[in-house]
């Protein structure tokens, strides 16, 4: 089932969370809302799930007016951050509830619930808790539950809300991966709210980046990394460095020449090359820390009264062997100059720069 | 040999010994006294002063009236509770505030109100008496004073629970489409029902021990409505101490035995969901059984 988000608005009191927001989600696809916290994410998950109401605006569900609809009637499953499990159910009375609080009419034979119930657990690989409470049982396998209770009931759009928020970093990589397989299997449609980028961007097919209640980019996942639209995007995704540069003809120069508008130039810390070479088109600095951090060593220098954050590949490091204190060149081997009002300036056919 | 736990705050055993010493002086020692009072009578003897006319209408009375206060308050103390908690309302302090006025008001003050509001010719009693319903001076009347006495009970222990239940999971109920109707009996109620239980169980216990606010309304006829705490004293002025330590001893037994009833209802349900199995068999399995 397609959703159309069509000019939803939303305050509460005087804070707007969300700012006429317009977003298509086709059938099948699995969509990522990122965005730091307070950004009106999960309101408009919430909104979607009909859980809050919009101000303004609609909602679609496959092109039919959706906004009048209650949350029961929205077809919609929706995963909590906090599981929201039924405390004094069982796990198998958990997933069946959506079942069971069906219509006389439409609601399947006790036969049919317990075949449903256990298929679904063994489908979340848990069919072995069925008896249990949901207070026995670890995080992860809580918001397993918490997706078979939501699938249960055929769920034309799957919601989840920060799912793997409050789970260790080696259950959430799994859930991650797991999610994205069922989510395959299903055909059906999903959102999710993370302010992780790495998730969204590991898991989704379009990540939609959000601040202060607007849609500052939507795009695959590559896109919103490699070509963000705006300095947020740039800087919310990954570390950046940023130089505060002026910009002459397609050229943005840091420091050199005092003309023409101001700029800001951002620079991701792998696309920084580090040489012992004075060369003219770097910048001196020197060596303030070494840190390697697994795969990467990062490396801390000081360029005037700034820190510049460059990510060499162990190897690379081998050959330069930096020592802190030590003076060293560094140039950026791309980067991407916004002027001041947040428009991209630089033309990805021409990378240019100049120190 | 067991191995010593530490625990952030220590002196278990001061606090054991100061626990058992404190029970002791204020529980035990009043109670055993009483007991040990009644044994001079023999059980038989105690049995039949138990079983007179005018002792079982008493037992009836107030056992009767004191289920059926807290019945009442468990229901509409409930609504109560919920009312405060969930919703925002002008004056709400204020009605917060109403509900343990019952605590604070000497019970006979209440009695006498009460007796006066529901008399043949007082603000209430005048519209519905013409109706047939006489409350004062009835068995009645000591159901409506004991429900005065007792609603802050159920109100009070319900508070923090209903506080406690996550909107989060009302509105998975609704979102995997629950009726309000069907969210409340099958994931609210549920919720609720243990601390519900021990409001019931606490408004009972009060009632029964009730004197003051009753004699005032009840009017006190022997066999209609006189209640057992009147019985006990008027024995007592009649100078009949064994008689009245006999009553006593069977009330104490009888509100024994209920309050243990309700109590082991009340950890029943709120325990059978965590039969605590430790959480590191159930991780052990969980990396068996995850891929």
């Amino acid at each position: 089932m397609s959703i159309e988000i069509r000019n939803i608005s939303k305050r509460f009191g005087n804070f707007v969370a969300l700012d006429n927001i317009n977003l298509n989600i086709p059938t099948g696809e699995l969509v990522a809302l990122l965005g730091p916290s307070g950004c009106g994410k999960t309101t408009l998950l919430r909104i979607i799930a009909g859980m809050e109401s919009s101000d303004q605006g609609e909602i679609l569900f496959s092109g039919a007016e959706a906004s009048h609809l209650h949350a029961r009637e929205r077809e919609v499953g929706f995963v909590f951050q906090h599981y929201a499990l039924f405390r004094h159910m069982t796990v198998f009375e958990n997933v069946a509830f959506g079942l069971r609080v069906k219509a006389r009419k439409e609601r399947p034979s006790d036969a049919e619930i317990k075949r449903r119930v256990m298929e679904l657990l063994g489908l979340v690989q848990l069919d072995w808790l069925a008896d249990r409470y949901p207070s026995q049982l670890s995080g992860g396998q809580r918001q397993r539950i918490a997706l078979a209770r939501a699938l249960a009931v055929e769920p034309k759009v799957l919601l989840l809300d920060e799912p793997f928020g409050a789970l260790d970093t080696k259950v959430r990589k799994e859930l991650r991966r797991w999610l994205r397989r069922l989510h395959d299997d299903m055909h059906i449609s999903s959102v999710f709210v993370t302010h992780d980028q790495e998730e969204a961007l590991e898991v989704a097919d379009r990540v939609v980046v959000m601040n202060h209640g607007k849609i500052e980019q939507i795009g695959s996942p590559d896109e919103v990394y490699s070509s963000p639209a705006s300095p947020f995007v740039y800087q919310f995704l990954g570390n950046v460095n940023v130089f505060h540069s002026r910009v002459q003809g397609c050229y943005a120069e840091v420091e050199r020449n005092e003309s023409a508008e101001k700029a800001t130039a951002f620079v991701r810390p792998h696309d920084i090359d580090i040489t012992h070479q004075p060369s003219e088109e770097g910048l001196q600095a020197t060596v303030q820390h070494v840190h390697p951090i697994g795969p990467v060593v990062r490396i801390e220098l000081l360029h005037g009264s700034e820190i510049v954050e460059v990510e060499l590949s162990r190897e690379r490091h081998e050959a330069l062997q930096l020592a802190v204190g030590q003076s060293v060149w560094f140039r950026p081997r791309q980067m991407k100059v916004f002027n001041g009002d947040d428009l991209l300036r630089s033309t990805p056919e021409k990378q240019a720069f100049l120190f | 040999m067991a191995a010593k736990t530490h625990r952030v705050l220590p002196g278990f055993g001061l606090a054991l010994g100061y626990t058992l010493v404190y029970l002791s002086l204020l529980i035990l020692l009043p109670l055993g006294g009483m007991v040990l009072k009644a044994s001079e009578l023999g059980f038989g003897q105690i049995i039949d002063i138990a079983l007179g006319e005018r002792s079982l209408a008493a037992f009836r009375v107030t056992f009767g009236a004191s289920f059926l206060a807290a019945a009442v308050n468990a229901f509409f103390g409930l609504i109560v509770a919920w009312i405060l908690v969930r919703y925002p309302f002008p004056g709400k302090r204020f009605v917060d505030a109403l509900v343990d006025l019952p605590f604070a008001l000497p019970t006979a003050v209440a009695g006498i109100t009460l007796a006066t509001l529901y008399a043949g010719n007082g603000w209430l009693g005048r519209f519905i008496e013409p109706l047939g319903i006489k409350v004062a001076y009835t068995p009645l009347g000591i159901v409506v004073a004991l429900t005065f006495i007792t609603l802050p009970f159920v109100v009070r222990t319900l508070q923090p629970v209903i506080e406690d239940i996550e909107t989060e999971v009302e509105e998975a109920a609704a979102s995997l489409g629950a009726s309000r109707w069907q969210t409340f009996v099958k994931v609210i109620f549920p919720a609720i029902f243990p601390a519900l239980l021990t409001g019931f169980a606490l408004a009972f216990a009060r009632a029964v021990g009730e004197y003051g606010s009753v004699i005032f309304i009840a009017g006190n006829l022997p066999l209609i409505s006189e209640i057992t705490p009147l019985l006990i004293i008027s024995k007592l002025e009649q100078y009949d101490v064994l008689g009245a330590t006999a009553l006593a001893v069977v009330m104490l037994a009888l509100s024994f035995i209920l309050l243990l009833a309700v109590n082991l209802l009340q950890w029943w349900t709120a325990n059978r969901h965590k039969n605590n199995e430790p959480l590191e068999v159930t991780a052990a399995k969980a990396s068996g059984g995850a891929q």
